[in-house]
């Protein structure tokens, strides 16, 4: 299992394709892990790119934490990461609230990103994502994973409930995540995307809540383009390949050489 | 005498045998304990792993073969309600075809 140090924190990475040309950094969102990009997505990535996906702090097989986890921290792992593998620049692809990451990497670090795909983005003004923090309770999540689960169709059984309500109890109780999120409310607002130079792919679900956001990033971002993929906030699970392919499409515009050929 | 190494290549019970140990690393002997895990038991439900786990399980048989065998390539042609279905039978015989 490659799980490396970065900033004195264990980190769990999978690496496809290392000879490649390119890198594409894939960020996972909250309560998610990298698993939604292993099976379909990044293989799709990396028959041209070198694809690296890793989890966030305290989420998958990553080290645990009690703080850090504003967009100003969370942009500071992706960098951080990258220095570890001696990754100079590369496309970055956030799903849900790794979107936002991806998004502040680019602001903060624009000449280490060379193109962006956002998924899925959510406003963090919508109260409902930090509602859940507060009603939290062992009913709360049996009731959530029943209808909102984006990892698996599967009804969880006894030792994944209780592996998630610990995942979810040390989040919502023992970390900041709840305050660091609180402080994130006006980012979109706050940031003047008008200035974000870097070349960005908007990803939403035709039927997503979140839509609304990537219309208006779209509108805001002078080198957006915005594709909407049939489904909902879970569109990675529900059109995978689709995803991948688009994005393939979308990145392969910087490849040196056209994508007949082939890289691996 | 036959001196030739034909050991390489496991049979089926070495396969479940392998692969039931690398089961075990990743869910903890204490819940593997519990359950009575046969070449039928389903990953989801039986076994009930979640994504990460399945992760952790490619990633040890991908150690342990090498290039040998495309794991991952072979689950990801599957879609969710194929590797919902995946029961440990069905990795023993991929693997053993691919050998």
């Amino acid at each position: 299992m490659p799980i490396i140090t970065v900033d004195n924190k264990k980190v769990h990475i999978q690496e496809l394709n290392k000879g490649a040309e390119q890198t594409v950094v894939m960020i996972h969102g909250m309560f998610s892990n990298l698993s939604i990009y292993y099976f379909n997505i990044a293989p799709i990535l990396a028959k041209h790119f070198h694809v690296v996906m890793y989890d966030l702090k305290s989420h998958g097989m990553s080290e645990r934490f009690t703080d850090g986890y504003d967009l100003e921290n969370m942009s500071s792992d992706v960098l951080a990461l990258m220095d570890i593998l001696h990754i100079e620049k590369a496309h970055l692809v956030g799903y849900s609230f790794g979107g936002l990451i991806a998004l502040k990497t680019a602001l903060k670090a624009p000449n280490r990103v060379e193109q962006l795909v956002v998924i899925e983005a959510p406003d963090p003004q919508d109260e409902k994502a930090r509602n859940i923090i507060d009603e939290y309770s062992k009913e709360f999540l049996e009731h959530y994973v029943a209808n909102f689960t984006d990892t698996t169709k599967v009804q969880m059984g006894k030792r994944q409930m209780e592996k998630n309500h610990r995942m979810y109890e040390f989040l919502f109780n023992q970390t900041s995540i709840k305050a660091d999120m609180i402080k994130e409310k006006h980012f979109l607002t706050e940031v003047n995307l008008s200035q974000l130079e870097t070349s960005t792919l908007l990803l939403y679900g035709s039927d997503s809540n979140c839509r609304p956001t990537g219309e208006s990033l779209n509108a805001q971002i002078e080198q957006a383009e915005l594709e909407l993929i049939p489904g909902d906030h879970n569109i990675p699970i529900q059109e995978p390949a689709l995803i991948a392919e688009t994005i393939v499409h979308f990145l392969s515009q910087s490849l040196s050489t056209p994508l007949t050929q082939n890289h691996v | 005498m036959d001196t030739i190494n034909t050991t390489l290549k496991l049979n089926h019970e070495e396969l479940f045998t392998l692969l039931k140990g690398f089961i075990t690393e990743v869910i903890g002997e204490e819940f593997v304990e519990e359950m009575d895990i046969t070449p039928e038991s389903s990953f989801t439900k039986d076994l009930e792993m979640d994504s990460i786990e399945i992760v952790s399980f490619s990633e040890k048989i991908k150690a342990h073969f090498g290039d040998q065998i495309d794991f991952t390539g072979w689950l990801s042609s599957m879609d969710l309600d194929q590797l919902i279905d995946l029961d440990l039978s069905m990795i023993i015989n991929y693997i053993y075809e691919c050998q």
